[in-house]
C-alpha cells in the first residue's frame, strides 16, 4: 500500500476530487497548508533593481523583500494499492497541470499497515 | 529520498525557515498542529494543557542532504539547553516524487 501526498493549488481541489472519484479513488483526505517551492529570485529582476535603485511596485518586488513569504496550498492524501499508484498519480497530474510553476508536487510514501477503526480489520481488507 | 517532518515551536518557524533557505533548502510546507509530548503537555497547578499549538514543517530531501538539514533544524529550533517543548524531528522514506507542472519524476 502507498500513500500519495500531493500539494496542489487550492482552486483545483474540486476538479481533483471529481477526477479521482471517476478514476476509482473515492477516499481521500485534504487539509490546508502553507508552503514555498524551489523558485528562487530571478537574477534579471535583481539586476534591474540594482540598476534602477528601487523595488518594482508589484508582487515580484514584494517577493524580494519578504524572505519567508508562503503560498497557501492544499495537501491531498490518497491511500492506494501498489499497482494503482501510477493511475492515481497520472490523474492528479492531468487535472492539476497548467504548465506554470506552483502547480505542486506529488510524493509517494510507503504504508506498512492499515486498520479500520470500525471493526479492527487490518491491512489489505481494511483499505 | 526522505521526508523530514519537524514539529517545532511556532515562534521558531521564521528562524528555521530563513536558515534553511540560506542553506539551499527553499522548498518547504508548513501547517498548524496541536499536540502533546512525553511530558503530557504543560502542567499548571492541577491542570494539564495537553493540546499545545505547534507548527509542522514538511521538507523533502535527498538521502545525502538529510544530515545537514536535520542539523540546521536542531540548531535553530532549540531554545536553550534542553527545554521541554522544543519539538521533534521525524524522518520517513519517500519512494517517488513528481512535479505537477512538468509531469517529471524526481525532486
Amino acid at each position: 500500500m502507498k500513500e500519495i501526498m500531493a500539494f496542489i493549488r487550492s482552486n483545483k481541489v474540486n476538479a481533483t476530487k471529481t477526477a479521482l472519484a471517476e478514476g476509482g479513488f473515492p477516499a481521500f483526505s485534504c487539509r490546508k497548508c502553507l508552503g514555498r517551492g524551489k523558485k528562487s529570485i530571478d537574477p534579471e529582476l535583481l539586476n534591474l533593481v540594482i540598476a534602477v535603485g528601487e523595488l518594482p511596485l508589484d508582487a515580484s518586488g514584494e517577493s524580494l523583500t519578504e524572505a519567508i513569504r508562503l503560498v497557501p496550498k492544499r495537501m491531498f492524501i490518497v491511500i492506494v494499492d501498489d499497482e494503482k499508484v501510477k493511475d492515481a498519480v497520472d490523474i492528479i497530474i492531468e487535472t492539476n497541470q497548467t504548465g506554470h510553476q506552483g502547480d505542486g508536487k506529488i510524493f509517494v510514501l510507503p504504508i506498512f499497515e492499515s486498520y479500520r477503526v470500525r471493526d479492527g480489520s487490518s491491512t489489505t481488507d481494511a483499505y | 529520498m526522505l521526508m523530514v517532518r519537524a514539529i517545532i515551536r511556532p515562534e521558531k518557524v521564521g528562524v528555521v525557515m530563513t536558515e534553511l533557505a540560506e542553506a539551499g533548502f527553499p522548498a518547504i510546507t508548513k501547517m498548524d498542529v496541536f499536540g502533546r509530548g512525553k511530558q503530557r503537555g504543560i502542567r499548571v497547578d492541577d491542570f494539564y494543557y495537553d493540546e499545545i499549538p505547534k507548527e509542522m514543517l514538511l521538507i523533502f530531501c535527498s538521502d545525502e542532504d538529510k544530515d545537514t538539514l536535520v542539523k540546521i533544524i536542531l540548531r535553530t529550533a532549540r531554545t536553550g539547553d534542553g527545554n521541554y517543548g522544543d519539538g521533534r524531528v521525524f524522518i520517513s522514506p519517500v519512494e517517488e516524487a513528481y512535479t505537477v507542472s512538468t509531469g517529471k519524476a524526481g525532486l
